[in-house]
């Protein structure tokens, strides 16, 4: 079987990479655990080994400023080695979850939901990549690589996410709902998901049993699914911690209010360094729902490619979440290889990509003159994560612009490839 | 040192033990290598509980007792601190350390209230009550500078099992104390600094010495059925001689002319142009008017006892130290010991002479139990680590003690990270087991904005070796109008306290690290306008482009151009068709 060779020799190339980063350059994850391009109040390592110190003295972890973490982290890393004596379990797991979520990845590939599904088949559905290229993409990626070395819990969500996917484009939209379930619970913005993956998961029942069940029963019984496992999680976890009230505002509060500014790729933390200390709240509730203004309108403009608002969704917020990191992007990026077949539609590709380059480059450069050398200040680093937002929404809108266009496209064959205008 | 201080607790107790409205005041004055004098001025007033409850305040000062009354306070303990005790050459601390704070304005309290909601609001009255009468931050301490030391603090009073006590804690090491602090501490003398030892505090020299430590105790004291309300007010400094004396005559500091230079003329070098300084061997000169600028004047005539008889003023140094009180003063020297003291004339000012003298026998130095070092390592604004070095100089005796810190909330400590280090006396680094260290840990985290971080540990250095622990912090960045206007001066960290228990089962031993200075990193402030418009147009350039995606249609090139020739047209005729007609209607108007 030649194919799944390729993925084999994908998969098990990405693994030793990891392996024989971590082997030349022992230092290396936890020089990548202190970038706060890559750790953020939320998904750092290092405070989830406090918390987990913490919670293996039975003090609780979320009575102090350190852990914002979900609590089912807690039992899971104490069976793990300590990660500073045994710095190999740790990052053997976490290159385990690389390749299961490339896996993941792989399927949603190979079901090719993303050039074809129930209610749209894209004119350009003969250029694609096959999974393995795909996985390569998203494994070989730096920004997942540093990831990955770094330890970020963020990672989990990602698994969440690309698993809820995963089933949902198999057609198990249960199994769907409780990876998405899993993906909220741990980091609250993947329910902004929902709408469009609970109709991916009915285009893909209907596609299956050529049938059209009622969509408000099937959004409801899905809804009802998807609140049950947050439930039970938080149920597991009140098992776990106890104190409901302090590890609820520990934890979403903390996701939800931002107290936290420590500096991140986002928008928000200097944002809400400089603001007047009345117009706080306003704008925290202004940046709330600017993020969550795109699920909607994204899902009722895109209704035929459901897998493609997710993907949009998932990079509006590595943008515009509190506490966005590299971590996002890379998910983001992952998913967008699916869509090749668009790439040739898009017209900004160079200036964003560009500037993408030169935030990634430039960004941990300005960080040292202003933290470490003084020699800069905080308007150095704040200008780019500018860039670094302005060359990522680029990149979204540009394919959506692609998406919409070659959905037009399919509508009106007699204009393809003449010169469009928006009126 | 201690026993000399030992003594002079049991006079106080022995004196106290009449169980009446009283006072007393003394002023101990020892010489410290290599030339400092330590001036220690103690004040110490009664009054009777039934008295104190019914505020009849005689030596008790009212000022400070209806705070105390208005806070339910039983006990309270206030410092104000500058300087460092140099304990490597002057050796152990006055007092054992327990008349004394950390740098800034250290205050502890036990207030008797129901829970601690009633204890904290009743501690917030204190504070501020407080900051008013010593015209000092006091008012500054909040809920995240407030603490609640478990084990290193004990009530020093004799207290009712009734009393429901809560001990808080709170520290400014920020305050700089200074005359604004004196003046209301000397108010609460009865006789207010104008008699009595307490007229040599002048505010220029008290503030110019190399260390100096105010300190005010108020606790009750009972013995059998009856009880006091004791307060204790203590002034430590230590003077440098030379720039005490200079600044009489010469404030402004000159080189000494050639003729005044002591040289050593056995070097070979030595020459008219050429001096190799002469190591000063005897021992200093001086006096009290020299070193305060003014002399005693006079007994303070509420003292009680044998009025103007008592011994007031008492000085430690060996007994061939010759010694030129004025000739009024009665002079009593213990055989055997170092002290001797001397009574105040009441009809003319005291002063004390000590002549530059050579001589060979020196005060022993008591060794301090414990020599306590805390630094912040590490560069950066973003990160750093805690270092804090325990030396045990003791060949023979482990020490065991309670290390006590509250942080501020924006300094984050992994204390995960924590690791301890035991470095013998041959230098060699072992890395040590934490547990066999750390006998007990007492750990709350900090809430941000809400409270500091608590941490005390219980710890055990082995004889002759030298004990360091380490952790990581993070420091966190502020909201912008959380800096103060100094921003890039960085935040101070209160000093750690040090609990050891004392040998001889008796009173611990009190030490105090430095405070610390912690830099955090700052964003620029003068553009805050700048920020939120930039900031915005990121979100609006996003949020435009793809609204105007998903809410407008595609046309092709040259639709879009025969749309919009027909839009201009149409506009513009129906515009020219508007023109004529008005030009028309107007035309008929006029014919």
């Amino acid at each position: 079987m030649p194919v799944n060779r390729r993925k084999a020799a994908v998969l098990g190339g990405a693994l030793i990479l990891r392996l024989l980063l971590l082997l030349l350059f022992p230092s290396l994850p936890d020089l990548l655990t202190g970038r706060v391009e890559v750790s953020t109040p939320v998904t750092s390592f290092k405070r989830l080994q406090e918390g987990l110190f913490l919670y293996n003295r039975n003090v609780s972890p979320y009575d102090g400023g350190l852990f914002h973490q979900a609590p089912l982290l807690l039992p899971i890393f104490s069976l793990l080695p300590n990660a500073q004596e045994y710095p190999f379990p740790t990052a053997l797991f976490y290159s385990l979850l690389d390749l299961l979520n490339a896996n993941a990845l792989i399927t949603i590939s190979d079901s090719a939901q993303a050039v074809s599904g129930r209610l749209y088949a894209s004119i350009r559905k003969e250029i694609t990549w096959d999974g393995a290229v795909i996985a390569a993409w998203f494994l070989f990626n730096p920004f997942t690589i540093a990831t990955c070395l770094g330890r970020s819990t963020a990672v989990f969500t990602s698994t969440g996410i690309l698993y809820a996917l995963s089933a949902a484009v198999q057609g198990q939209s249960l199994n769907s709902m409780l990876a998405l379930g899993l993906a909220s619970y741990l980091s609250i913005y993947p329910a902004l998901l929902f709408i469009p993956l609970v109709l991916l998961c009915y285009d893909r029942q209907a596609q299956r049993s050529n049938t059209t069940p009622s969509t408000a029963l099937f959004v409801v019984k899905h809804f009802a699914v998807f609140l049950l496992s947050v439930a039970g999680l938080l149920g597991v976890s009140l098992l776990i911690v106890g104190d409901f009230a302090r590890l609820v505002s520990a934890t979403y509060g903390f996701h939800l209010l931002v107290p936290d500014l420590t500096p991140n790729i986002g928008l928000w933390w200097y944002f809400f360094i400089e603001i007047f200390d009345s117009f706080r709240d306003f704008f925290l509730g202004v940046f709330w729902l600017h993020l969550t203004a795109y699920a909607g309108s994204l899902t009722v403009r895109l209704r035929r490619q459901p897998l493609f608002v997710i993907t949009s969704l998932l990079g509006i917020f590595a943008v515009f979440k509190p506490y966005p990191s590299i971590a996002d992007a890379s998910l983001y990026f992952a998913l967008l290889p699916l869509y090749r077949h668009i790439f040739p539609l898009m017209r900004y590709t160079f200036f964003s990509v560009s500037a993408l380059l030169y935030a990634s480059l430039l960004g941990p450069a300005f960080y040292h003159l202003w933290i470490y050398a003084g020699s800069g200040n905080a308007n150095f680093f704040y200008a780019i994560t500018l860039v670094w937002s302005l060359g990522l929404s680029l990149i979204i809108a540009d394919t959506i612009f692609a998406a919409l266009r070659d959905e037009w496209e399919l509508e009106n064959p007699e204009k393809r490839g003449k010169t469009v205008k928006q009126v | 040192m201690t026993t000399f201080f030992l003594l002079v607790l049991v006079f106080f107790s022995l004196s106290a033990g009449s169980l009446a409205s009283n006072y007393h005041e003394n002023l101990h004055l020892q010489p410290l290598p290599p030339s400092s004098l330590l001036a220690s001025f103690n004040f110490k007033s009664n009054t009777t509980r039934a008295s104190f409850d019914r505020q009849h305040f005689q030596y008790f000062p009212r000022a400070l007792g209806q705070i105390l009354q208005h806070a339910n306070t039983q006990e309270l303990h206030l410092r104000f601190t500058t300087g460092r005790w140099d304990s490597e050459s002057w050796g152990s601390r006055p007092w054992d350390g327990a008349k004394e704070g950390g740098t800034g304005v250290e205050l502890w309290a036990w207030i008797d209230a129901a829970d601690d909601e009633a204890a904290f609001s009743k501690w917030i009255t204190l504070t501020q009550s407080l900051s008013g009468l010593f015209c000092a931050s006091l008012n500054f301490i909040d809920s995240t500078k407030t603490t609640r030391p478990v084990t290193s603090f004990e009530p020093a009073g004799d207290h009712l099992p009734s009393e429901n006590l809560h001990l808080l804690h709170g520290a400014l090491p920020g305050e700089v104390v200074c005359t604004e602090n004196l003046t209301p501490f000397l108010k609460l003398l009865p006789c207010k600094g104008k008699a009595g030892v307490a007229s040599l505090l002048d505010g220029h020299k008290l503030f110019d010495a190399s260390w100096q430590s105010m300190s005010i105790d108020v606790r009750p004291v009972c013995a059998e059925s009856e009880c006091l309300m004791q307060i204790d007010q203590t002034v430590d400094i230590v003077l440098d001689i030379d720039r005490s004396k200079r600044q009489r005559d010469n404030p402004i500091p000159r080189p000494v002319s050639p003729d005044k230079l002591v040289c050593d003329t056995s070097k070979s070098y030595h020459a008219r142009d050429t001096c190799y300084p002469r190591e000063q061997k005897a021992e200093k000169g001086w006096s009290i008017t020299e070193l305060f600028g003014r002399s005693i004047s006079g007994p303070c005539p509420l003292v009680d006892g044998q009025g103007a008889n008592e011994e007031t003023v008492c000085l430690h140094v060996p007994q061939e130290r010759e010694a030129h009180p004025i000739p009024d003063s009665v002079e009593t020297k213990v055989t055997g010991d170092f002290t001797r003291c001397f009574t105040l004339p009441s009809s003319t000012p005291f002063d004390l002479t000590v002549p530059e003298q050579d001589i060979d026998t020196k005060v022993p130095l008591e060794e301090p139990v414990l020599h306590a070092e805390r630094s912040i390592v590490g560069h950066g604004q973003e990160r750093g680590g805690m270092r804090i070095i325990f030396d045990n100089p003791s060949p023979n005796k482990a020490v065991d003690f309670i290390y006590f810190e509250s942080l501020p909330w924006f300094l984050r400590p992994y204390i995960h990270t924590l690791q301890a280090t035991i470095t013998g006396r041959d230098g060699i680094r072992r890395q040590a087991p934490t547990s066999e260290i750390i006998k007990e840990t007492f750990y709350r985290p900090g809430i941000d904005r809400e409270r500091g971080t608590q941490l005390e540990l219980g710890l055990s250095v082995p004889p002759a070796s030298r004990v360091t622990l380490n952790y990581d912090f993070e420091k966190a960045i502020l909201r912008y109008t959380e800096y103060p206007p100094d921003a890039n001066r960085g935040f101070n960290v209160a000093p750690a306290v040090i609990k050891v228990a004392s040998p001889q089962a008796g009173r611990p031993i009190y030490l105090r690290t430095t405070s610390l200075l912690l830099p955090l990193p700052t964003p620029d402030f003068s553009m805050p306008y700048n920020v939120i418009i930039l900031t915005s147009t990121v979100i609006a350039l996003a949020f435009g482009s793809i609204f105007n995606l998903l809410v407008r249609r595609f046309v092709t090139a040259e639709e879009a151009s025969a749309l919009r020739a027909q839009t201009l047209k149409g506009r513009l005729a129906g515009r020219i068709v508007a023109l004529r007609d008005r030009i028309r209607g107007k035309g008929s108007k006029v014919e």
